[in-house]
């Protein structure tokens, strides 16, 4: 049961990032991004991760992707259209560099060992919280001062020059 | 074979997709859609080795990486607005400044 729904979520999930890779419009690119994020969020949610689940919805799903499409409206859109759509010859040379990898990887993965279980959460969401605001008190409140920083800097690159 | 090494071969597939994607693109907002699969991809497997050791730090990091994602869309956001507006650029191939 767990496979039948890793391959339905999986090729949704593939078929989405390709879409949003390959198409030529750069809405229907951010569309297929969006398709893409509800699924990895049904995996999260088969993985037993319920709160990474919601703020993936919430973060992505809402926040992001309403300001992709925001700032695509602000760009005049005759001008954009000279750069639509892909390189030809990159594809051609990238597209083999990257299928040999992912196979390589992926053997790797697969002849490899994954540590052992230690233990078993019960409760994810109080776990998180509780790993969160004790071990990674710092980070988190780094973290804080990263969104600061990112708010002042995308204000200061977005007004006006004198 | 546990099902775990399927979702970090799904992962490992999904970053090489958005990887592809930056290299392709020409459009630069587009590029940074391509990185935000990147990232999705790295969290999908730090959730899937995750829920097989049966710890929560994972999840934990994956918030993180999704706190710098949406700093990193604000900022690079604003940097091809601003790079439009002044220069008139939206192709990746129009910047070559540093080259020439």
């Amino acid at each position: 049961m767990e496979w039948i729904i890793l391959g339905v979520l999986g090729f949704w999930l593939v078929a989405s990032a390709l879409g949003a890779v390959f198409v030529r419009n750069p809405v229907h690119s951010i569309l297929f991004f969006l398709s893409s994020v509800i699924a990895i969020s049904a995996l999260f949610l088969s993985l037993g991760a319920e709160l990474l689940a919601g703020l993936q919805l919430i973060i992505y799903a809402v926040a992001i992707v309403v300001f992709y499409v925001l700032v695509i409206t602000t760009i005049p859109w005759e001008k954009v259209k000279r750069f639509e759509g892909i390189y030809k010859k990159e594809l051609l040379f990238s597209l083999p560099v990257l299928s040999v990898s992912l196979l390589i990887m992926g053997y790797m993965v697969y002849r490899g060992e994954l540590a052992q279980p230690v233990n078993l959460v019960k409760d994810n969401v109080r776990d998180l919280g509780k790993t969160l605001f004790t071990s990674y008190l710092f980070p988190f409140e780094v973290a804080s001062v990263i969104l600061l920083v990112a708010m002042i800097g995308a204000i200061l690159l977005g007004r006006k020059e004198d | 074979m546990p099902i775990e090494k399927a979702y970090i071969i799904l992962s490992i597939a999904l970053f090489l997709i958005g990887l592809l994607g930056v290299i392709i693109r020409k459009n630069l907002i587009t590029v940074l859609v391509s990185t935000e699969i990147m990232l999705n991809g790295v969290n999908l497997s730090l959730v899937a080795v995750d829920s097989w050791l049966g710890k929560v730090d994972g999840q934990v990091f994956s918030l993180f990486v999704i706190t710098v994602a949406a700093a990193e869309v604000a900022v690079g956001l604003g940097l091809v607005v601003a790079i439009f507006r002044l220069k008139g650029y939206e192709g990746s191939s129009e910047l070559t400044h540093l080259r020439d």
